[in-house]
């Protein structure tokens, strides 16, 4: 039987304990309303018991409201099951940050949440919330993954130019084609093909034409500005380039850049049919807008034709379309 | 009081089509409630039986519901349908939206039909 | 062998249709895709022929991935979603969107894998608690990986054991995955889950 001081130490011990864990503690009444938030859910919300005790908890964190954790809070109050939100499947839902300085940066806690049912004496059931920061762990994951990905690009890499080959373009544009989907974001794809190089392999010879697309290739290649821009060898004297969250515009730039980039490489070219006795190139333009997703042949389709069209209308020009 | 309807209720389950039954019975004993079984059954009694409201279950084997629903909306086009399904997704909104039809959630209770002929009664 | 009429099958699928439904709308609003699950058949089977079922597509040892789930309260059972692993994997990266191939589950991926088992398992169980009017308390996913046997037997259950097998139709992306929910349950939650699908029948023939 436990006496009243030892009952008010043992709760003052318990509300140390809580303030004390390196994890985040929310707990929600029936109603939904929050009832406890503790010491580090303040630190990294930045909203003190005042903004949130009593509140709705949809009120509280307004983003959150229809979505997984909605789910798993119905799940834990009214049918009494807890529910586990992965950091893979559900990125970082709360607005934490480990910092001043990463919330400067808007970069959150990466978080692994648990929802679970909790019974309260004397009411109806209650849910705990909590909220590990795994960031970490992910930033562990990646760093693996990348290492991986240099490892695997050695088979991904094509033999003769040493840049991205068919294989990786493949699974790049897969990636960047479902990645734009979800994030809402245009994919531009560049088909870019050597003019008259046939011609060229005939009169020079084919080590000529070897060094002729290492050449470009390399050129082109060096052309990227981030990460996630790829550029592969397609095909024998055919190039593609994967540009995600590219628009229309901003992917004509660029092929401009690239066709004047061959252009200026000036290696002499004598059979290039009447044009410019040098290397050119033609391109074809292919975006997919935002919100208007389309198959990814049919993106691949869109920017064929353009490059035929390119080539129709004289080569060493660019030309786009839009994917149907 | 309403003059007496035709209710065409389209489900796989045979349970789920009983279900529909009672709650509708219980709301309009008089109402005539026809059942389907699958897609391609449910054209053929609809067209034996015109129906004033169909009702039509979205996850069934071979002609599926939205299949079906589609065809009877041509043949229909005055008759309400109601898609029945546990999963709504945007998907299902916009291809129910498209087709100018509603959609009822999963399990069927006796208020959430009664909602759907509440609704219908208003329209 | 345990087993029910046919009207007492079908309230039962219908049951779990409505469950892996709900399931399914959670999982299409993570993936921003369309998502669709159902359960075109149930069926009872002792755990031996329960594991053998499951290896048969794919009998290599330590390959099924399974995420389960205990409940307890009107009754008791171990609730397990299985997939033979290549499909865990491809499930996971699909929900995921990653698309670099790596040869077995991280540990994130394993997380996902659990938090997938957690949101069909609740939903299944879920319905199923609802329906028939009783309180359960649910535990934690917790991943497995191993021969399906290994897995039952994790479980907790005797090779006579009659497991209820859900077979379980996933579909994302043109990606049609099949795997399975296996409920371990014993006599007494067996005869219980007879006597609540025949009340469930009743009231939706007006007769209760």
């Amino acid at each position: 039987m436990m006496n009243p001081v030892n009952e008010a130490h043992r709760l003052h011990l318990l509300h140390s304990v809580l303030c004390a864990v390196n994890l985040g503690a929310i707990v929600l009444d029936n109603e939904r309303r929050v009832v406890l938030w503790n010491s580090w859910m303040i630190k990294h919300s930045g909203l003190g018991h005042d903004k949130v005790i009593g509140a709705d908890f949809f009120t509280v964190c307004p983003g959150l409201r229809g979505g997984r954790m909605e789910a798993a809070i119905q799940q834990a109050l009214y049918n009494n099951f807890p529910s586990l939100l992965s950091q893979t499947l559900n990125k970082a839902p709360f607005v934490l940050h480990a910092s001043p300085v990463t919330a400067a940066r808007n970069e959150r806690i990466q978080q692994a949440v648990e929802v679970t049912p909790i019974a309260v004496e004397g009411a109806p059931r209650h849910c705990l919330i909590q909220i590990n920061d795994v960031s970490i762990a992910v930033g562990r994951e990646k760093l693996l993954r990348e290492q991986a990905m240099v490892l695997r690009s050695q088979t991904f890499a094509d033999g003769l130019t040493g840049i991205a080959n068919r294989r990786h373009f493949d699974v790049a544009m897969e990636k960047e084609h479902r990645r734009a989907k979800r994030g809402g974001t245009p994919l531009s794809l560049l088909m870019i093909d050597i003019d008259h190089f046939k011609a060229y392999n005939d009169h020079y010879g084919h080590q000529k034409g070897d060094q002729c697309l290492i050449q470009v290739a390399a050129a082109l290649a060096g052309m990227l500005k981030r990460p996630c821009d790829l550029m592969a060898r397609y095909g024998g004297e055919e190039f593609a380039m994967v540009l995600p969250e590219t628009d229309v515009e901003q992917a004509t730039v660029m092929a401009e850049a690239i066709r004047a980039r061959a252009q200026e490489l000036a290696i002499p070219h004598e059979r290039n049919n009447g044009e410019l006795p040098q290397i050119t190139v033609s391109i074809g333009i292919a975006t997919q807008k935002v919100d208007t997703a389309v198959e990814i042949e049919t993106l691949i389709g869109a920017a064929d034709r353009a490059l035929y069209l390119a080539k129709r209308n004289g080569r060493n020009r660019i030309e786009s379309m839009l994917p149907a | 009081m309403t003059p007496a309807k035709t209710v065409l209720i389209v489900d796989d389950s045979r349970v789920s089509r009983m279900m529909a039954r009672q709650y509708i019975a219980g709301l309009h004993a008089d109402w005539i409630v026809e059942e389907a079984g699958t897609g391609e059954e449910s054209l053929v009694k609809a067209r034996a039986t015109p129906p004033d409201l169909i009702l039509m279950d979205v996850n069934m084997p071979g002609m599926g519901g939205i299949a079906a629903a589609e065809q009877l909306r041509q043949e229909f086009p005055a008759v309400p349908i109601s898609l029945l399904t546990a999963n709504v997704q945007t998907a299902t909104r916009e291809r129910a939206a498209q087709l100018g039809i509603g959609f009822m959630e999963k399990p069927i209770t006796e208020a959430r039909i009664a909602q759907l002929l509440a609704a219908l009664e208003a329209a | 062998m345990f087993s029910l009429s046919e009207l007492e099958t079908d309230a039962l699928i219908e049951i779990f249709n409505i469950g892996v439904g709900q399931a399914a709308a959670s999982m299409s609003a993570i993936v921003n895709e369309t998502v669709r699950m159902s359960v075109p058949s149930v069926s009872f089977i002792n755990r031996t022929d329960a594991a053998r079922l499951l290896d048969g597509k794919a009998p290599e040892a330590g390959a099924i991935c399974g995420v389960s789930q205990h409940y307890e309260g009107a009754f008791s059972t171990e609730a397990i979603l299985m997939f033979p692993e290549d499909k865990s994997l491809e499930i996971v990266r699909l929900m995921v969107g990653e698309s670099v191939p790596l040869k077995e589950l991280t540990e994130m991926e394993q997380e996902a894998m659990c938090e997938i088992g957690n949101i069909i398992l609740n939903s299944c169980v879920g319905t199923l608690a609802n329906i028939f009017q009783r309180e359960l308390h649910g535990s934690l996913p917790e991943y497995h990986i191993g021969t399906s046997d290994e897995i039952l037997i994790a479980s907790g259950s005797r090779h006579d054991t009659v497991v209820l097998m859900l077979h379980i139709d996933f579909v994302l992306e043109k990606h049609q995955i099949h795997g399975y929910v296996a409920f371990v349950l014993d006599i007494s939650a067996l005869h219980d889950l007879k006597e609540q699908i025949n009340l469930y029948i009743a009231r939706a023939m007006g007769q209760a």
